[in-house]
């Protein structure tokens, strides 16, 4: 599955427009993550926890969309983007979603 | 499982999950595939575990510098002891001040009866949820895949 943020993909013509595809997912940390992160907040730098939970997120709501896209028989997914919700303070919320497509090479 | 060392080549339902986890099986071999995951589940199993290495794999990046000290770190005994014992003691803490609130208020008794019967089922409803959603937990984490994302 071809994954892209541009309109269209090098090398291949759009054959035919699916529609709107997306996936979201909402995740927090465990508790005793919670606890080292508020702990990071206080001295300063890169809180761990918290890039990793951000990045598992970014990771589900892509693959939802992709399999989405998949179940609808599309070839890639273009114009991708991602944007953040907020439905519950201490959890990392990502929605992803593009236009699912049939490419044929050019 | 396949994630465990080996020596014998992969049987043909191993190369099935891979090929599956991979996006490589046509049509009709994914839907009657699928259809066999629903019933199997070593199956199941032999998909999610190739599901977290193949999560893990596109994640492979050279390590910046700090991610090495951050791995030195989770080996360094003083580190992981510091860590453990703070959120032991913590934990600890926690559950010592709910019982004894709850021993202060069964014992109060110039509180009213109604009070003292909310504050107990306040307490002790949260430590059977959150014990229940914390079972939940232990029983979904083998199944994803995304526990093992790094950034």
């Amino acid at each position: 599955m071809i994954v892209v943020t541009t309109e269209g993909v090098a090398g291949h013509e759009v054959l035919e427009t699916i529609g709107l595809v997306r996936g979201c997912s909402v995740r927090s940390s465990a508790l005793h993550a919670e606890v080292v992160a508020r702990g990071m907040e206080q001295v300063g730098g890169e809180i761990l926890e918290y890039t990793k939970l951000l990045a598992e997120v970014r990771e589900q709501a892509l693959d939802r969309m992709v399999d989405e896209a998949r179940a609808r028989g599309a070839d890639a997914v273009v114009a991708v983007r991602m944007v953040t919700s907020e439905v519950s303070r201490g959890s990392a919320e990502i929605i992803a979603y593009g236009t699912a497509v049939k490419l044929t090479p050019r | 499982m396949i994630m465990t060392t080996q020596d014998r080549p992969p049987d043909r339902d191993e190369l099935l999950a891979m090929a599956y986890v991979d996006d490589e099986l046509d049509g009709a071999e994914r839907s009657a595939f699928e259809s066999r995951l629903a019933h199997d589940e070593r199956l199941r199993q032999e998909v999610s575990q190739l599901r977290k290495l193949e999560v893990l794999a596109r994640r492979v990046a050279p390590p910046e510098p700090a991610d090495l000290v951050w791995a030195a770190l989770d080996r360094d005994a003083l580190h992981r002891a510091g860590l453990s014992t703070g959120l032991l003691l913590c934990g600890a803490g926690v559950a010592v001040v709910a019982l004894g609130v709850v021993a202060l208020v069964l014992r109060a008794s110039a509180l009213p009866l109604a009070l003292r019967i909310g504050v107990v089922a306040v307490v002790l409803g949260a430590a059977i949820l959150y014990g229940t959603l914390l079972r939940a937990r232990l029983r979904t984490i083998p199944h994803d895949p995304y526990t093992e994302v790094r950034r």
